[in-house]
């Protein structure tokens, strides 16, 4: 057991190291991070939806580059690997085939986390900003008026900048992330280039972002019958729905995730990641290398 | 009676084509027997099945029929690996990691303790002659000295066997010449080798055993000293003959209606037995 997870460590700790050496890592962490700070500059309309606008394009921001990143990063592995035989010398090793998956996994995932720590910390360090300007100058226009006014007006201000829901909602964004990264490395099992996993998981983005408005549409709006019903399960199956995991509206727009919404939502995306590995292992031990 | 380090038993292997309409038979009823401690040469063109050979026997991949069992017990067991070293052919490994990071994520795949790991890097890097080099990044080595990390993360652990996957290709003749002396001191302290090659005179000079693969089938096998004599010729060494000595006894053999044809040792090369092997397609 131990020497299982120590194989799947070491293999975590080479994708890793693999993926922070390369490149297109850092240029996506740049990019983010200069859209979070141009979104500093827009929006002068009033304090509080200049926060509410910073938050929007900063978790858009966010949500997109980890999104990309955990695509981008996972499809390489597999081919790259085999390009450069490394997986021979690696599987000549004792290690088992769900072990080299999972060290995968947890290494892309390292990854995405230390740049979600890295963003969110310029995000929130961003709106902390903002939210203090905005308290100056709102106390500054209201120093005449009545202190209620003042008050609802603060209130209002501190509601709109980062609260508990921001982090939230930067948790589902790496859920959703994680969930791409499983389902990245499932289509990488049987695929046999990088072009083609990166092709089908722009599909299933898509997808995955407009099927919750199809599945509205068929189960609220027409009567559905057990053939749409199970085409649609085969959908969700097969297309996870990110649009599930996209809360940043609701919270951008002042609406508080319950904790039980919140363990909804986690559960989902462990289900979706457990599955998606699960076929991912079965279909790379039977692949002949 | 020993049981032997590698044993292939009928190993057939089929790769069916997309949509299955016609399928390439890579290897054919395979039988391979290699001591312990013995050093086997694997030879044959490219698409022989040399590799399909090698991956079957590492579990890379599975046999349509047949078994193949490491100091008898069956290679699909992970723990079998244990006793196994692989250099696979043409191999970059990760580019990103230097040559001792590159060790030392071999040896923790392999189990090793963190001291154990440690020095073993240190003696393997020192033995492939790379010590100077263990901090620069693989994707600055040369193809030698990718070679050589090469061979030392399969023997990161120990392995009783060795596998060798064209070790000395492209490596210049001093590189070529520290594999083979490595190789032989390998054998020396009882490491199985099975290796593949082109370069047939290093194969003579290490082999040995051969086998020659052709088109999936094992045409020829045996012990290089037999497989080199020429089958109707006799080699007769004489220390100190003199010359009415040697003439005597070429009158002695022309007397028993046989015939001297020259007199130092008539015999063929590894590479013309090959290629005639090869080429008739003679089993």
């Amino acid at each position: 057991m131990n020497s299982s997870l120590g194989r799947i460590g070491a293999i975590a700790r080479t994708t890793f190291i693999e993926l922070a050496r390369l490149r297109v890592f850092y240029v996506l962490v740049l990019f983010a991070l200069v859209l979070i700070i141009s979104s500093s500059f827009l929006a002068r309309i009033s304090f509080q939806q200049e926060l509410q606008v910073t938050k929007d394009i900063a978790l858009g921001a966010i949500n997109f580059f980890l999104s990309m990143l955990a695509i981008v990063a996972t499809a390489q592995l597999l081919p790259r690997d085999l390009e450069d035989h490394v997986i021979y010398s690696v599987l000549a090793k004792p290690v088992r085939r769900f072990e080299y998956m999972l060290g995968k996994f947890f290494g892309v995932l390292g990854l995405l986390v230390i740049s979600l720590v890295a963003m969110s910390i310029l995000c929130l360090a961003v709106i902390h900003l903002r939210e203090g300007a905005a308290v100056r100058e709102t106390m500054q226009q209201l120093a005449q008026s009545p202190s209620e006014e003042l008050d609802h007006a603060l209130v209002g201000v501190h509601q709109a900048g980062a609260n508990r829901d921001l982090v939230l909602a930067l948790l589902l964004i790496l859920t959703k992330a994680a969930v791409l990264v499983s389902l990245t490395l499932c289509i990488s099992s049987f695929a046999t280039s990088n072009i083609f996993t990166i092709s089908a998981m722009a599909m299933v983005y898509l997808v995955g972002h407009l099927e919750s408005i199809a599945r509205d549409y068929w189960l609220h709006q027409r009567a559905a019958g057990w053939l749409v019903r199970a085409f649609l399960a085969a959908v969700v199956f097969f297309f996870p729905d990110l649009q599930a995991f996209n809360l940043s509206d609701q919270i951008v727009a002042g609406s508080s995730l319950s904790n039980l919404m919140l363990l909804k939502l986690l559960g989902l995306g462990v289900i979706y990641i457990v599955g998606y590995l699960v076929i991912a292992i079965a279909i790379f031990s039977q692949r002949e290398l | 009676m020993t049981e032997p380090a590698i044993r292939v038993i009928d190993v057939t292997k089929i790769f069916p084509t997309p949509f299955r309409r016609r399928r390439v038979v890579a290897l054919q009823d395979l039988n391979l027997e290699i001591a312990p401690g013995e050093i086997y040469g694997l030879l044959g063109p490219n698409g022989s099945g040399k590799s399909t050979t090698l991956k079957i026997i590492l579990g890379l991949i599975g046999p349509t029929r047949g078994s193949v069992r490491i100091f008898g017990r069956d290679n699909s067991a992970v723990a079998v690996r244990r006793d196994i070293g692989f250099l696979p052919e043409n191999a970059y490994f990760h580019k990103f990691l230097t040559g001792a990071e590159t060790l030392r994520f071999h040896a923790k795949l392999s189990g090793l303790s963190g001291r154990e790991t440690k020095s073993r890097v240190a003696e393997l890097l020192a033995t492939v002659g790379l010590a100077r080099a263990a901090d620069a990044r693989l994707g600055t080595y040369s193809k030698g000295m990718l070679q050589r990390i090469g061979l030392a993360q399969a023997l990161i652990h120990h392995p009783k066997i060795l596998v060798l996957d064209e070790p000395t290709a492209a490596v210049d003749p001093a590189g070529s010449r520290d594999i083979q002396n490595l190789i032989l001191s390998l054998k020396k302290r009882g490491t199985t080798i099975l290796l593949s090659s082109h370069l047939l005179t290093q194969v003579q000079e290490v082999c040995d055993r051969v086998g020659i693969l052709h088109r999936g089938k094992l045409l020829r096998e045996g012990h290089l000293e037999d497989l080199l004599a020429i089958e109707n010729q006799t080699e007769l060494i004489v220390e100190n003959a003199t010359p009415d000595l040697l003439d005597g006894l070429e009158r002695e053999i022309a007397a028993g209606k046989a015939r001297v044809i020259a007199r130092r040792k008539p015999q063929t090369s590894l590479e013309q037995l090959f290629l005639k092997v090869t080429e008739t397609g003679d089993e």
